[in-house]
């Protein structure tokens, strides 16, 4: 395996890199049901960017609820910027919470807030000053193409427009890991380049993406990023890159 | 706690706060108005078994025993004069033969008291301050030096029995209190869980986003805390009138038994005290509700 990664400066320099997710035999369970997620091991670094594809009931919404931290592994190790999440104290997830944006499939806004207040919640949550968060809501307004709809109700808007509000949500806090379940499902194929684009501005700003879809043409869209997929539960990535990332045995070369 | 009474607009409008709306306020308003009512009723217990205690147990009575009215009559001149020279005793008051007639007149008819029936003369004592039962036994022999048959009664023992039967109900007062503070801190506990039931999906979101239980409590606190001070407005407003309607009544009672039972100054202090007990007492219950609750979920 060791001989399939080339030595680069750059894996050289991701190898040094704290990773920003790091799953190790990570299993979960519903219950007393049958696993979910089986023996999924893998490890994102800072700056990389991920599709997640799979068939329907594969677990890919079950692995982005372990990414954002909505359930905890019932077995394995899972490590988040660093800090092992599974010993992790229930009263510190909050602070790793507003690291990670999200967008879900049902986009899951608030329906009684406008959508500039539901775009500004997470800057709101986090604590930041109201003259501090117009001028970046407004921006992300303009550039989902909002602007005149900041005062409508999530009930009020198209399903393309709810998405994009949800996608303005989860990036307006420039989160380090950014996890999309499905977020181009509901827009017209210009606006989903557009959003991609948004994506992949802010990976390249160093936001981690990781994106669960089943629309795998969306791979040739971002240069440079890989793919991950799930198959009953069990995680088999193309590549290989992404299960035994070159990391120590790489250095040692 | 009470600084998470004032959150800013957009905090607010998380969990639309439809005042009035809801029963919330109105079991509140009916809560604190029987709270009321029964704290106004105890402390009225109270302040009439201060008042009536202290006042009874400074009293005594002398009675002269004696059959032939010109020796009695000297006899509680006698008495008279010896207590008067007392220092511990604040007041002596001779009862008019007249008076002491009237009392038994109901009982034994007229006319036939003093010709048939020698009754007592009567002499109201009022101590200057509570006397001991070593006092009066002193009190009785330095009066039998000059009126043998003398009985010295005092107030108090035979008041007693009523002031156990207050002080029964004083204690019957705190219990109902306590029972209604109860019953209160349990409808904000039901209407804060079936508030968090409506709200669960935005509560997940700010969850999810990173929102602390904390803040997350902040925003039911606010809306419990304004239901409470609406039904408190409301419970005090009308537990007001009937405190003074009921006051009014009392005044009018002729003195006697009931003549301490007044609603004392003081008590409208306490009562307006009680409705912000109560809204500090529901927030902390939708506090602790709701962190409890959010506890169930990562």
């Amino acid at each position: 395996m060791n001989s399939l990664c080339p030595v680069t400066p750059f894996v050289a320099f991701v190898a040094l890199m704290q990773s920003v997710v790091e799953f190790d035999n990570v299993g979960l369970r519903y219950g007393a049901g049958v696993e979910t997620l089986t023996d999924i091991s893998f490890t994102l670094y800072p700056g990389s960017f991920h599709f997640l594809t799979g068939a329907s009931g594969a677990g890919k919404t079950s692995l982005l609820k372990l990414l954002y931290l909505a359930h905890r592994p019932s077995r394995g190790a899972m490590r988040m910027f660093g800090h092992d999440t599974i010993t992790l104290p229930r009263d510190r997830l909050p602070g790793f919470r507003r690291r990670i944006g999200v967008v879900f499939q049902d986009f899951r806004l608030v329906v009684h807030l406008s959508t500039f207040d539901n775009i500004a919640l997470p800057l709101r949550i986090a604590g930041v000053q109201e003259k501090d968060l117009r001028g970046p809501v407004t921006e992300m307004l303009a550039w989902i193409g909002l602007t005149e709809r900041a005062d409508a109700r999530p009930a009020t808007l198209s399903g393309g427009e709810q998405q994009r509000g949800a996608i303005a949500r989860a990036v307006i806090g420039r989160p380090e890991l950014l996890v999309a379940d499905e977020p181009t499902g509901n827009v017209d194929p210009e606006m989903a380049r557009r959003l991609l684009q948004l994506f992949a501005a802010l990976n390249k700003l160093g936001t981690t993406v990781v994106v669960a879809t089943h629309d795998i043409h969306l791979l040739q869209e971002i240069e440079g990023a890989q793919m991950m997929r799930l198959d009953k539960g069990r995680l088999s990535d193309p590549t290989g890159s992404l299960r035994h990332p070159p990391r120590p045995l790489v250095l040692d070369n | 706690m009470l600084l998470d009474f004032a959150l800013p607009e957009h905090d607010r409008k998380l969990i639309p706060e439809g005042r009035l709306s809801g029963p919330m306020p109105w079991v509140i308003a009916i809560m604190l108005f029987l709270t009321l009512l029964v704290a106004a009723a105890g402390l009225t217990l109270a302040e009439a078994a201060r008042q009536g205690g202290q006042d009874l147990a400074r009293h005594v009575t002398v009675q002269i025993i004696e059959a032939d009215p010109a020796q009695r009559a000297a006899q509680r001149a006698a008495v008279t004069r010896a207590l008067r020279k007392l220092d511990s005793i604040a007041e002596v008051k001779p009862v008019p033969d007249a008076d002491v007639r009237a009392l038994l007149e109901p009982w034994l008819g007229t006319g036939v008291i003093d010709a048939d029936v020698p009754v007592p003369a009567l002499v109201d004592v009022r101590f200057g301050s509570v006397p001991t039962a070593e006092t009066i036994t002193r009190l009785q022999s330095t009066l039998r030096s000059v009126a043998p048959n003398i009985r010295v009664d005092s107030h108090s023992s035979w008041m007693a029995p009523f002031f156990e039967l207050m002080r029964a109900l004083l204690w019957l007062a705190a219990a109902m209190f306590l029972l209604l503070l109860v019953a209160t801190s349990a409808v904000v506990i039901l209407a804060v869980r079936s508030t968090l039931n409506t709200h669960r999906e935005t509560i997940e979101i700010m969850h999810m986003m990173g929102g602390t239980d904390v803040q997350a409590a902040r925003l039911f606190q606010r809306r419990v805390a304004l239901d409470a001070l609406l039904g408190g407005i409301v419970g005090f407003i009308v537990a007001a009138v009937v405190i003074m309607t009921v006051g009014d009544r009392f005044a009018a009672v002729e003195p006697g038994l009931l003549s301490g039972a007044h609603f004392p100054y003081y008590g409208w202090a306490i009562l307006a005290f009680i409705p912000l007990a109560v809204m500090a007492l529901a927030m902390l219950m939708a506090r602790m509700t709701v962190i409890s609750a959010l506890k169930r979920i990562i």
